[in-house]
């Protein structure tokens, strides 16, 4: 039986071998190991394929349920750098910080409406947001915040001339004042208006010396209050008694 | 961003200013298009060789990675190139690319496997047949073409998709970076598998006497190839 089975296996060497070549190999099953076509799985083979399927890891949390990581390691953009400097100069060189929304214009309009605020030497700017809020949480101007979230302009100057840009304003639609800042001052579009309407600061000030010397200009009348009564009723007694008899010398004094 | 009130106010931000991509390093070299290869070796063969489709299957050994270009094709599958493949993929190439910014490179050799064909329409028996053509064997993971110069990936791909289209097996265009990040998914995808049975440890160990039904080479492929097709999705 032994040497039956050697004969059949063809083990070539006298040895018996442990390990054994399957006499009838799957060779019954038709085609080779690589084919053209897609080449039927073995059962079992499929089984195996299917229990040692790549399984996703799941996470206990959904990652869309985490909050969402603020973006980290922005490159600092060049250009962004040198338009928040220039917008830290501008505000820092203005007494007249206004914030308008801004629709879209025709180009001409736009430069029509420039060239007038330019003549009171007021300054158009436009403004990006992401560039102005980082500036504005850092200055003195952080009740500014609110006022930009839309696309809005600034207009800017040295001189608070509130009256010539509201009379400017008044004639451009599209362009809406939402608030200023006038000598470190905030103020709403009313506040705005009521500063327009108060007078220049020569007339006020000028309006505040007379009230302040009025008391002092009235004492000199008032101290001469009394003799200039005496006076008067002296002058009137003579009057009287001139009238009276001319023959009568007058009294001495 | 969110307005007053909560709501997203849409808004077009500052134009990130990206540079241009930097060429210095790149030289064209003077035939910048693809190399003609022949139908025929020069020394036809005589005497015709067995079929070894062993050469079709399993990943590849050699042209896995770039050598002088940016791009390329990557085969996902094994399967054999004859003289009109090449000649699509050399003309193709050809008239897609521009000669004075950008080079393509062959990184498959010239057909030199002779495979014969028996005449139509005959009986089995009577012997081998003759000589039909030259092939070159392709093994999935190799390199086809290298395209490289001024160019970016965007420019390369369309004409590299075409082309890879019409090749016997699947392919895909590829660039250095992409080709890497495909590497870099498949350890990771292998790293953090949640299955605990995976194909190699099963076969190593034979589970269940389960290399009754395998392959010995099944011990180097992983379940990863069948034949001549590269299963992507395994693994």
């Amino acid at each position: 039986a032994v040497a039956a089975k050697m004969a059949a296996l063809g083990g070539g060497g006298t040895r018996w071998r442990q390990a054994w070549l399957p006499t009838l190999q799957l060779l019954r099953r038709g085609s080779k190991a690589v084919t053209r076509h897609w080449k039927a799985m073995h059962l079992q083979r499929q089984k195996l394929m299917a229990v040692t399927e790549y399984l996703r890891p799941r996470p206990a949390l959904p990652p869309r349920c985490l909050p969402r990581p603020s973006p980290q390691g922005q490159q600092e953009d060049g250009q962004a750098r040198v338009l928040r400097r220039q917008v830290e100069e501008t505000l820092r060189a203005s007494r007249m910080v206004a914030v308008c929304q801004y629709n879209s214009m025709p180009d001409e309009d736009l430069a029509t409406f420039r060239h007038y605020l330019r003549k009171h030497d007021i300054h158009v700017k436009f403004v990006l947001n992401e560039i102005v809020r980082p500036v504005l949480e850092q200055s003195k101007f952080r009740n500014l915040l609110p006022l930009f979230v839309c696309r809005n302009i600034l207009l800017v100057s040295p001189e608070p001339r509130a009256r010539e840009m509201l009379r400017v304003l008044r004639g451009v639609p599209q362009v809406n004042l939402l608030g200023a800042c006038i000598d470190e001052t905030i103020l709403s579009r009313r506040g705005v208006e009521n500063f327009a309407q108060l007078p220049s600061l020569e007339v006020s000030q000028g309006q505040t010396v007379a009230a302040l010397s009025l008391l002092s200009s009235q004492t000199s009348s008032l101290l001469q209050r009394g003799p200039a009564h005496l006076t008067a009723l002296l002058d009137e007694h003579i009057r009287r008694l001139r009238d009276t008899g001319g023959a009568t010398e007058p009294p001495p004094g | 961003p969110a307005g007053p009130g909560g709501v997203a106010v849409p808004r077009a931000g500052l134009k990130k200013l990206a540079l241009p991509p930097d060429y210095s390093g790149i030289t064209i070299p003077e035939k910048p298009k693809l190399k003609f290869m022949d139908k025929v070796p020069a020394v036809p063969k005589v005497q015709r060789e067995p079929r070894q489709l062993r050469d079709i299957r399993g990943p590849s050994q050699v042209a896995t990675d770039f050598t002088e270009g940016q791009y390329g094709i990557l085969a996902l599958g094994g399967g054999y190139l004859h003289w009109g493949h090449f000649e699509m993929i050399r003309l193709t190439i050809g008239r897609s690319m521009d000669p004075k910014n950008m080079f393509a490179v062959w990184r498959v050799p010239a057909p030199s496997k002779p495979v014969t064909r028996k005449s139509l329409g005959h009986r089995m028996g009577g012997g081998k047949g003759p000589i039909d053509r030259y092939v070159t064997a392709v093994k999935s993971g190799r390199l086809v073409v290298e395209v490289g110069g001024h160019c970016e990936f965007g420019e390369v791909q369309p004409f590299l998709a075409r082309v890879a289209q019409k090749l016997p097996f699947p392919a895909v265009p590829v660039s250095r970076e992409s080709l890497q990040e495909m590497r870099r998914e498949e350890e990771e995808k292998r790293l953090d598998n949640q299955n605990p049975w995976t194909f190699e440890r099963v076969v190593t160990s034979n589970m269940l006497g389960m290399r009754k039904y395998l392959s010995p080479y099944d011990l180097q492929l992983k379940g990863r190839y069948w034949g001549k097709f590269f299963l992507k999705h395994r693994v």
